[in-house]
């Protein structure tokens, strides 16, 4: 009963309306014009079929060399540890070393390389010898860099797609995803943009909700538990906020249906995706914004999940197919194609979804804890003291 | 004792500052009064009460049970805050419904309790009106349903009557003393008045302290043969403000009947002793405890 209570406040509150609106745009603008014609076979015999990523040493390594003398005369290193770009500044000590490394590679001192324009990947360097020296590289640069076996091939090594390659690419969309799964990922791609951030409005009005009207003690001094309370709030929320995506969901199934009349679909790919990868982005945010709020305030919620928010789309914008790291917040596939790219990062993505998962619920279990400390009026007192004078103490 | 509130040496901090100085009640069923000054520590105790602020030391039982244990305090206590309010887009039937929830009762005895509740406190024309539509009056009613609606032994209520007219005040004050027949009721104001009309039993607090505890009566008793009056031109007003402490005043054009409150019979012409009013009980309670009453409450007539 407690849950359907909660579930009519969100749905009637004015965030959930933009939230709504936004989402609606979003799935509109971005997604459901890529629903506009049923893919084709590919025609052989075509001057070009895309680039796709393989792993061809002849071409990776001089390219992933060349990167790293560039980024090491620049001075900083881009890298994604835990999914947040991070330009990294080398010590002395990994300095030497990576001279060292870019020594071995490129059969040139740093001197050799001011003075030369070109260099040739020595001919004694085998291509197992220069992974592992990649792999130091990418240690010494404090991992998620582009030299790290996840994304040294899709960094370094494109090269034009065959006939072959479009043709199996074609056949996995239509036998291995069963069409739908491949515009559920698409789709996802889309929603999950908007889902890791504004379900944090929502939460942040909702948590802020009892205070502005008044009502904080009128339920403090209710029988409820903390956790039941807070818990409630919670998944009546995360339920809540996937009225967009089911909606959405079932328009976009209705439309791909309409464009592959005689296709085999999975007609339930696309909820089957959403509640994978979005349910959990919606989690993480609900999860800031009911925590954050309950600590300090709706705004320094919505400041945080901005920032995280920004910080992950940074991140995904130099791999949009493909690149999700085990603490990615935003995962990004934004193609119809690449079935191998998504499958081949699978563990990380089975490892990310239940990450998010279990962090947010362990943000929203630490929620109710803080939440009962305010009902026994242990944390308000602390936080008071400590943060904002003691403006709200008792009057008494 | 399973039926009394019993509070035994508790304190209280805020940081640094001592908001409830060992401080020992005993309430038992009916109203009780708490009467103070604004920051006298009334509604401290009443959140603590409550269970919404942990004390420092001491021991208190809410009939029978230890305030610790508080899913079984907040099941048997109603509450009502001084400021408060419910959301503004509900309704007030959907408000009492809520709150009925987060209070455990199920759906059949929420139907039975909402009708009931808003008939006593005389709000079922209004139920399906919404809560940011309410009179002040009205908000105040609609809070003594939602602190009654799960039917609890004790109810605890902070300044209920502030900001109402006088008409709403003593409707409300007669709802109390209804409710009171029932339960223990806990009042805290520092409107004497209301004091006067509704409590049996009463406690006054400053400081965080207790001063005194008894019934309206033993504080009157207490007062007899300290309150006088006297009837002064009113370019002395000044001089006998400056000397006594000041309970009332009734201005008559050149001259003003002042109602004063001394140990001893002033040394003044005119001056007569008179019955004490709780009022006076209340400031002669202060002074003779020491407190600063220069500048304290004076009420406009008598």
């Amino acid at each position: 009963m407690l849950f359907l209570k909660e579930c009519k406040k969100v749905l009637f509150s004015l965030t959930f309306v933009i939230y709504c609106i936004t989402a609606l745009a979003m799935y509109f603008t971005q997604f459901h014009g890529d629903i506009g014609a049923p893919l084709e076979a590919p025609a052989p015999g075509r001057d070009d079929y895309g680039m796709t990523a393989k792993e061809i040493p002849e071409l990776l390594m001089p390219e992933a060399v060349w990167s790293l003398i560039t980024e090491y005369y620049s001075g900083s290193f881009t890298a994604y540890p835990y999914g947040f770009i991070k330009h990294v500044k080398l010590t002395e000590k990994q300095k030497a070393r990576m001279e060292e490394i870019i020594l071995e590679v490129s059969g040139l001192t740093m001197q050799e390389l001011e003075a030369h324009e070109y260099f040739k990947i020595p001919e004694d360097l085998t291509y197992e010898h220069f992974r592992e020296l990649m792999r130091e590289a990418d240690k010494i640069i404090g991992g998620g860099s582009k030299y790290g076996d996840n994304f040294i091939v899709g960094n370094f090594s494109y090269v034009p797609k065959t006939y072959e390659d479009a043709l199996l690419e074609y056949e996995q969309f239509l036998y291995e995803d069963k069409i739908t799964g491949a515009y559920a990922r698409l789709y996802c791609d889309y929603l999950g943009i908007i889902v890791s951030v504004l379900p944090v409005f929502v939460a942040a009005a909702l948590a802020n909700r009892d205070k502005k009207s008044r009502m904080e003690q009128l339920i403090f001094a209710r029988k409820i538990s903390s956790v039941k309370l807070i818990f409630t709030r919670f998944f009546s929320l995360t339920a809540i906020m996937l009225t967009p995506v089911v909606i959405t969901a079932v328009i976009a199934q209705i439309k791909v249906n309409s464009i592959y009349p005689n296709g085999t679909m999975d007609s339930f790919a696309l909820f089957k995706y959403a509640a994978f990868w979005l349910v959990p982005n919606i989690m993480a945010a609900s999860a800031v914004g009911m925590l954050i709020t309950e600590i300090a305030s709706g705004l320094l919620a919505i400041f945080i999940q901005g920032v995280w928010w920004i910080t992950s789309i940074s991140a995904a914008t130099s791999g949009l197919t493909g690149r999700i790291g085990k603490f990615t917040l935003i995962m990004r596939h934004n193609s119809l194609m690449g079935y191998d790219a998504f499958f081949d990062r699978w563990e990380n993505i089975v490892f990310n979804r239940i990450f998010f998962t279990v962090v947010s619920i362990l943000g929203i279990a630490l929620t109710a804890f803080i939440y009962e400390q305010k009902r026994k009026g242990v944390f308000n007192v602390l936080f008071k003291i400590n943060f904002q004078n003691s403006k709200r103490q008792s009057k008494a | 004792m399973d039926n009394c509130i019993e509070i035994k040496n508790v304190d209280k901090f805020y940081g640094k500052k001592q908001a409830l100085k060992n401080v020992n009640l005993t309430i038992h069923q009916g109203m009780f009064g708490l009467l103070g000054r604004n920051g006298a520590g009334k509604t401290t105790l009443m959140k603590t009460l409550a269970t919404l602020h942990a004390k420092k030391n001491g021991e208190i039982t809410v009939c029978g049970v230890p305030i610790e244990h508080a899913k079984e305090i907040r099941g048997m206590t109603g509450y009502l805050p001084q400021d408060f309010s419910m959301y503004p887009t509900m309704t007030v039937q959907e408000s009492l419904d809520y709150l009925g929830v987060l209070s455990g009762m199920d759906g059949q005895l929420r139907k039975e309790r909402v009708p009931l509740l808003l008939k006593r406190v005389n709000l079922t024309e209004s139920k399906h009106k919404k809560v940011k539509a309410l009179s002040g009056g009205m908000k105040r009613r609609l809070g003594i349903a939602q602190a009654l609606l799960h039917d609890p032994k004790v109810l605890i209520v902070d300044e209920p009557t502030a900001g109402l007219d006088p008409e709403e005040r003593i409707r409300f004050r007669n709802l109390l003393s209804e409710v009171a027949e029932e339960r223990i009721v806990i009042l805290s104001t520092h409107i004497v008045g209301d004091i006067e009309a509704a409590c049996e039993n009463i406690a006054i607090m400053n400081e965080g302290e207790i001063l005194w505890q008894g019934t309206v009566l033993e504080l009157l008793h207490s007062a007899e043969g300290k309150v006088f009056t006297i009837n002064i031109p009113k370019e002395y007003l000044s001089q006998i403000k400056e000397r006594y402490i000041v309970t009332g005043m009734l201005a008559q054009n050149k001259y003003t009947t002042v109602r004063m409150v001394a140990e001893n019979k002033p040394d003044i012409q005119g001056i007569i002793p008179v019955e004490p009013n709780v009022e006076d009980a209340y400031m002669y309670c202060l002074y003779s405890n020491g407190c600063d009453v220069s500048g304290g409450d004076v009420s406009c007539c008598f």
